[in-house]
């Protein structure tokens, strides 16, 4: 019992400050970046991309569906001009799926700004309460993913995130849920128990597709038993691209969510 | 013993039956039999060699040789060898004689091959689908090469038919597939007689996602992707094994230093995941306080792995030839930090939980998987060593640096949750040593050697100790360093059938212990 004690007052919280205060993002791999100016449009890129998520139609050079990155690096390794480097961006989360294509030379802004969150995070609760009555809870639907994904949401669970300081519960059944979290590509056999699922949560709802498999089927896409994305078969509110997200980026998004409804 | 004197002693006790054999990779010995014969050769090799059998599965070889071959991979885990035997199986006429009556480990392949490549087991005791649910029509095969990989046939409407047990007070309980916590899909059938189960069945495969044929024809780089997102927890050992499957059918050697490294995740690796096996132990049986502190511990060793390469899951960190980068040089510091630090806390932590009556009440007796059973079905990793199984592959078959590093395989044989548990710990404290061992004696030099060109239609095996036990990987190259087949048996399909057995006679709530003390991967199982 008192070593018990001793361990509490040791460790009395571990919660990271994220998202108030940024997160020490040095040695993360976020999103990949092209350099327009020194591509030479050797296209070895595109043809090893294990995700084929380079796209040459955008009219202005190559750019990267996010949706589908795995942020695997091997665009940065091969690339013989430097044009392609890995940056520490990993708050993607975004309503469109167009707008993941990102076009060359824009750089995304946090769209969280850092300083204020505690009005921000009033404002959530406002919403939440106006909408959904005191707190949002979450079902999460694992539709077939590598089980990368689930885990990364069992860590915005832990003590280290914490989103029940949201007031973000997650729910056992999806009766009782206002929004679904869904991983995975939706395989041929989940098909049917995620739409049984979306019928069961109550309107107004929010869907959100966690990794680059729901968000496009990822490295999966195209197979005999997978979908190319959630959003074959349920709406989806917002995409969080990753392989598998961080539990910030996870987090952020369901902020996002929220803040957009 | 090596490879030689296996062939020896093949032939001098089966010489009439067998065809053509071929050494490879050092400790691989390959035996063509004819179809006649290979129940009798399996059941001896089996019960008078006694090696287990570990993988097997089937391969549409018909540009080839014109013949669908189905392959029995057996570990002579005493001498690090491989025995495979081979058999050819007419199109015309696709059946063989099953073994799984006999054999209980090959039940669930045969059924895998009846699903994927349409080669009928001859009397099977329970030719049930595993892959496939209602939903998929008869008569197609996925794995055979001329099933084009995209096509998604229309939903049918087959029943799936579940045991049944019959008599008074004996109701159902299905579970699933989407269950009550954060976790993958599965469908149970739990049959009780009031608190007590009488019998569980499994039906799996929800997350089945083809990835066996969207590794054919694709670029070995490309599928070393894929191997990397077989199971997410499981990163680094599957897509070792697919590294060192590689490595062999290409013969190169890699560097040293790279060998250390690939210790070095492969440790964080099954670290992070015991941690988290610990805290879902605890967090099933309520004991809130000793959950938060594994959990802390897991984020430590996320941390870790995060400073390192700066992906929490340990992904493209592996690279067929060595690794991607020299993650280790200048973090020496780092590790020998959040090492220390963890096991002390460690240390602190199991303490306290092992003081507390409450809950060694719970864990001890609970579950209980009898060694006959687990040698039976070939239960591996931490729940066969809780039941008496003291292998592992890091010691039996030795990959990466693992032969140079010392390091104890924990036994134990009530084949309880306590001792699965108890496995887990004593392997924690193992992977921090071998971490410290490795990062400290760990040779300057390259990283990565080049795998060059492969020769088409080479195979190799390429085995590793995942978190949860053996895993089994098989490639056979294509042309211009493709792959041709890919065959992917993770520890989860060994132990599911074993979990099922587990939980007999234990009162419905005590499951989700159960359950989280073998902690199977579902995306590993169904692929
Ligand atoms: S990081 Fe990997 S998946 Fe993403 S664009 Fe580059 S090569 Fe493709
Ligand atoms: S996005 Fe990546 S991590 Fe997530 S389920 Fe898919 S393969 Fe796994």
């Amino acid at each position: 019992m008192f070593r018990t004690i001793g361990k509490i007052i040791k460790y009395p919280r571990l919660t990271l400050k994220y998202p108030a205060k940024p997160m020490d993002s040095r040695f993360f791999i976020g999103k990949p970046e092209i350099d327009q100016s020194k591509c030479n449009n050797c296209g070895e890129c595109i043809s090893r991309c294990p995700s084929s998520a380079f796209k040459t139609d955008t009219g202005s050079g190559i750019s990267i569906d996010l949706n589908r990155c795995l942020f695997c690096s091997l665009c940065e390794d091969v690339c013989k001009a430097g044009a392609i480097c890995m940056t520490d961006k990993f708050e993607l989360a975004s309503r469109n799926i167009k707008s993941q294509t990102n076009p060359p030379f824009i750089v995304e802004d946090r769209n969280l700004p850092q300083t204020d969150f505690e009005q921000i995070g009033l404002k959530i609760k406002n919403k939440i309460n106006r909408i959904f009555g005191r707190s949002l809870q979450i079902r999460e639907v694992d539709a077939g993913s590598c089980n990368g994904c689930d885990y990364e949401i069992t860590a915005v669970n832990n003590p280290i995130n914490d989103i029940e300081r949201f007031g973000i519960h997650f729910v056992a059944s999806p009766r009782h849920a206002d929004m679904l979290l869904v991983t995975g590509t939706a395989s041929r056999n989940m098909e049917l128990a995620l739409i049984k699922t979306y019928n069961a949560t109550p309107d107004p709802k929010l869907v959100v597709a966690v990794g680059a498999c729901a968000c496009s089927g990822g490295i999966f896409r195209d197979s005999y038993a997978t979908r190319n994305g959630i959003n074959t078969i349920v709406p989806v509110d917002v995409y969080i691209p990753g392989c598998p997200p961080r539990p910030q980026a996870i987090l952020y998004g369901i902020l996002k969510a929220i803040e957009r409804l | 013993m090596n490879v030689n004197d296996l062939k020896i002693k093949m032939i001098e006790l089966f010489s009439d039956s067998f065809m053509y054999s071929t050494e490879l990779n050092g400790n691989e010995l390959y035996i063509e039999a004819d179809s006649g014969n290979i129940r009798d050769l399996c059941l001896q090799v089996n019960s008078n060699l006694g090696f287990p059998l570990v993988s097997m599965f089937a391969n549409d070889e018909r540009q080839l040789n014109g013949n669908f071959a189905v392959y029995y991979v057996f570990a002579d885990r005493e001498n690090s060898l491989a025995l495979i035997l081979k058999i050819l199986i007419n199109p015309e006429n696709p059946i063989f004689p099953s073994v799984s009556d006999k054999l209980y480990a090959a039940a669930a392949y045969e059924r895998e091959i009846h699903d994927m490549f349409g080669i009928t087991p001859l009397n099977h005791p329970g030719l049930d689908r595993i892959v496939f649910h209602g939903n998929w029509p008869e008569g197609l095969y996925p794995l055979r090469k001329d099933y084009d990989r995209s096509y998604k046939p229309p939903f049918d409407k087959l029943e799936t038919r579940f045991s049944k047990v019959e008599g008074e007070g004996i109701y159902e309980i299905p579970v699933g597939p989407v269950h009550a916590g954060i976790i993958e899909p599965g469908h149970f059938r739990f049959s009780v007689a009031g608190e007590p189960i009488i019998n569980l069945e499994a039906q799996l495969s929800y997350v089945h996602k083809g990835i066996e044929k969207l590794s054919e024809d694709e670029s070995i780089e490309k599928c070393f992707y894929i191997s990397e997102r077989i199971s997410g927890d499981e990163t680094f050992s599957n897509s070792l094994a697919f590294c060192q499957a590689v490595e062999r059918a290409a013969g190169v050697k890699i560097p040293e230093r790279a060998e250390f490294s690939r210790v070095v995740f492969a440790e964080i690796e099954r670290l992070t995941s015991h941690l988290g096996d610990l805290g879902g132990i605890c967090t099933d049986v309520a004991y809130g306080f000793a959950a938060y502190q594994f959990q802390m511990l897991r984020a430590w060793t996320y941390n870790l792995a995060d400073q390192l390469c700066g992906m929490r899951f340990l992904r493209s960190v592996n690279k067929p030839g060595g690794l991607r980068k020299d993650f280790i040089e200048g973090k020496q510091k780092v590790i020998a930090e959040y090492t220390e630090k963890i096991k002390k806390e460690l240390i602190d932590t199991v303490d306290i939980i092992k003081s507390k009556s409450m809950f060694v009440d719970r864990v001890e007796n609970t579950g209980i998987l009898k060694n006959e059973i687990a040698v039976d079905l070939n239960a591996v990793g931490p729940a066969g060593r809780a039941s008496g199984i003291r292998h592992d592959v890091r010691k039996d078959f030795p990959y990466a640096a693992y032969g140079k590093l010392e390091f104890n395989v924990p036994e134990h044989g009530n084949g309880d949750v306590n001792c699965r548990m108890n496995v887990k710990i004593e392997e924690c404290f193992e992977a921090i040593s071998l971490i410290q061992q490795a990062t400290e004696i760990m040779p300057e030099g390259k990283i990565c050697e080049s795998i060059g060109d492969i020769v088409p239609y080479r195979f190799a095996l390429g085995m590793t100790e995942s978190p949860r036990g053996e895993n089994v990987h098989w490639i056979m190259t294509g042309k211009n360093n493709t792959v041709f087949r890919y065959k992917i048996r993770t520890p989860s399909f060994c132990n599911w059938p074993a979990l099922c057995h587990a939980v007999k006679g234990n009162i419905v709530p005590d499951f989700p212990l159960i359950n989280k003390s073998f902690n199977l991967s579902y995306a590993g199982n169904d692929l």
